[in-house]
């Protein structure tokens, strides 16, 4: 699974060109699909697969395929280009990183020098209209021969396993969870699991953007419960007070009561917990409410389904170094599955 | 052009933070071997690289590019597996967040330099300060202090990418790209028509004291002295008229530290040959090795080059391949003329 992890991480794939990443997914799958099963592509680019079991109550699992990236937005006479984020990302992890285009077209986000800044300047901190990327261009037909405006780019960075269990790369935020449903896909073939849910894999798109895959998703879907799974943004590092650390990396799946977006079904999240009790797979709680994700969307469209999110806490997400800790990936993956073979809960 | 590529890789995946540039003796002895006839070291970490002319009393001519690069140093090692750390040289605090970084303690030991999340932060917006940053190792505390100590050296993580138009993407170009440039130079001298013998400094600590070749020329007093750094390029249109184009060739520095007329010997040199270069205008300091090595010793008569480079003081720092090869033909020409 860390393989997979590794190799989709590193493909291409910001809000709305999920293309790549849709195909990895696909090629690893589609010799595994349970007898009955289907693999369909909606309009918006999500990839879903059903495995039915018909007439039971409906619960669709989900994660993101698209990454945090950039577009170009304007190209100077000096061959630079300037830019801005395809979702949310702060100007503070952007000066002086490596990116890359889809094309392979290799950069760097270009800032001024910290010996010409004036003391306002190096106060105020970076903002992302005073860099620009140097693709080694210096002028602008250069630029145009490689390049155009509405051209898009990520992070250029490297799967690195390090420390004592940790692992940092771009896009670990979701492929994370990418990967973890097509284990689960492949166990359900493999194993010849026999689910007590109608169940789908939602692979959806431009989750960074606002949660907007998710829409068409959950509406072609109409689940009666949703399972997002992805990473969630701690403040995990020495020196901050308790509360702001949200989560600790290494401390387990993390199941949430509720982030800015959705308040999770509490009788769901409560059947999650019971599961891990009972297969003794470690996990903790968020102590802080924040970020957003996919079941912001699933919550509040067609069926409303009742939602639970499970997640692996991460440090410096939407950077070219998200970090997770590998034991708490295992115990999402090892939650999912035990929610998959569980029984439909049932009101305490 | 493969010869600078090669010469360039090698030096910039040498670890040289200021103050520790022993550490890059075996890349520096590698590439001098075959190109110098000797190569020494120095108290403060000066490389002293030799290569005599055939000619008899022949004048010393000096070449001065610094190999040491900033980076950090480890300054406590806490709870969690962060390490607090101290810059060495001047760095950008706005670009470090999630930037990777390799620490040379017992063994090299990788990782990240923190990075709050926004919706967490304490202090809001704006550059963080360097004291609130630190390096995320991964490792326990217990573990780590078996693997680096307070004092250990921290360099980027470095990748070198050779890049579209020519150009390559690294950190430590600063001043590597000269060194290099020098490198391929002297690989081209022919000792029967060598002016001068040639002594390079691969200086140390330019970063944190603009040192190195000062002290080597008590050693060494050159009859001149030629300073090659990089310097800023120009990165949007209409910027300062104190920066220079990239992928123009290499500069000669205008300044009042640096010697009138040797300046202008080489200028008229380099036009008579039609080799192209660029004016830098540094009306006062230049905030270079020239400024300590002009009034080193008995004084030196000195003359500044420059190659432009985008990015200074970053991971990503970024020069032209032509910018290196144009300041290494500039100082193949300078070492055969007499009398400048």
């Amino acid at each position: 699974m860390r393989e997979l992890l590794k190799k989709l991480s590193l493909a291409f794939g910001p809000s709305g060109c999920e293309d790549k990443v849709r195909e990895i997914i696909e090629n690893e799958i589609k010799d595994k699909l349970p007898k009955g099963a289907t693999m369909t592509t909606d309009n918006t680019g999500n990839l879903i697969v059903h495995i039915p079991n018909e007439g039971k109550t409906k619960l669709m699992v989900n994660a993101h395929m698209d990454e945090v990236g950039f577009m170009v937005t304007g190209i100077l006479e000096n061959g630079m280009l300037k830019f801005g984020c395809v979702g949310g990302i702060d100007p503070v992890v952007l000066g002086s990183k490596r990116v890359i285009f889809e094309s392979g077209v290799k950069g760097n986000v270009a800032v001024k020098p910290v010996h010409l800044l004036t003391k306002e300047e190096y106060k105020a901190g970076p903002r992302v209209k005073n860099m620009s990327i140097d693709i080694g261009a210096t002028t602008k037909e250069e630029a145009e021969k490689i390049t155009f405006v509405g051209d898009y780019f990520t992070f250029d960075s490297d799967y690195i396993e390090y420390g004592e269990g940790f692992v940092k790369c771009k896009a670990l935020d979701d492929r994370l969870g990418c990967a973890i449903m097509c284990q689960v896909i492949k166990d359900i073939y493999e194993e010849n699991i026999k689910s007590d849910y109608d169940l789908y894999f939602a692979f959806t798109c431009r989750e960074e953007v606002g949660y907007s895959g998710a829409f068409g998703a959950s509406m072609k879907i109409k689940p009666d419960y949703a399972l997002v799974i992805e990473s969630k943004a701690v403040g995990d590092i020495y020196g901050s007070p308790d509360e702001k650390k949200v989560s600790i990396l290494g401390d387990g799946v993390i199941i949430s009561f509720a982030d800015r977006g959705a308040i999770y079904d509490r009788d769901f999240v409560r059947h999650i917990m019971s599961l891990c009790d009972k297969e003794k797979i470690k996990y903790q709680t968020n102590k802080y409410i924040s970020g957003g994700n996919d079941s912001a969307n699933i919550q509040k469209n067609a069926s409303g389904a009742k939602v639970s999110v499970l997640s692996c806490a991460s440090r410096y997400i939407h950077s070219q170094s998200d970090v997770i800790h590998l034991e708490d990936f295992e115990n999402t993956y090892q939650t999912v599955l035990a929610v998959i073979k569980s029984a439909v809960p049932t009101k305490e | 052009m493969e010869q600078i590529k090669k010469i360039l890789k090698d030096l910039c995946d040498g670890f040289s933070v200021s103050g520790h540039e022993l550490y890059g003796k075996e890349v520096i002895e590698k590439l001098a071997g075959g190109i110098f006839d000797e190569v020494r070291t120095d108290n403060l970490g000066n490389f002293i690289l030799v290569k005599k002319s055939n000619k008899e009393n022949a004048k010393k001519l000096l070449i001065d590019a610094h190999f040491d690069t900033v980076g950090m140093m480890v300054s406590q090692i806490k709870d969690g597996g962060f390490l607090k750390f101290v810059e060495v040289g001047g760095l950008d605090a706005s670009v470090l967040p999630s930037t990777e970084v390799i620490i040379h303690g017992k063994e090299d030991v990788y990782g990240i330099i923190t990075s709050t999340p926004p919706h967490l932060k304490v202090a809001g917006t704006g550059t963080p300060k360097l004291e609130d940053l630190m390096i995320d190792t991964g490792y326990s505390k217990e573990r780590l202090e078996e693997l680096v100590w307070v004092g250990a050296p921290v360099c980027f993580k470095n990748n070198v990418d050779f890049i579209y138009g020519n150009n390559v993407t690294s950190a430590g170009l600063d001043d590597k790209a000269c060194l290099c440039a020098i490198f391929d130079a002297v690989s081209k001298m022919d000792k029967d028509n060598m002016a001068y013998n040639v002594y390079v400094t691969a200086s140390a600590q330019e970063e944190t004291g603009k040192c190195g070749p000062a002290r080597a020329s008590f050693e060494i007093e050159p009859d001149i002295a030629i300073i090659t750094d990089v310097n800023f390029a120009k990165m949007e249109k209409g910027e300062d008229f104190e920066s220079i184009e990239m992928g123009k060739g290499a500069g000669i520095d205008i300044s009042s530290l640096v010697d009138r007329k040797l300046t202008r010997s080489i200028r008229e040199l380099l036009d008579s040959k039609g080799i192209n270069y660029q004016i830098v205008c540094e009306p006062t300091r230049t905030g270079t090795n020239n400024d300590a090595l002009s009034i080193s010793s008995f004084g030196v008569r000195t003359a500044l080059m420059s190659i432009p480079l985008r990015s200074m003081h970053t991971p990503s720092e970024t020069v032209n391949l032509g910018d290196i090869k144009s300041l290494s033909s500039i100082l193949l020409a300078v070492a055969t003329k007499e009398e400048l």
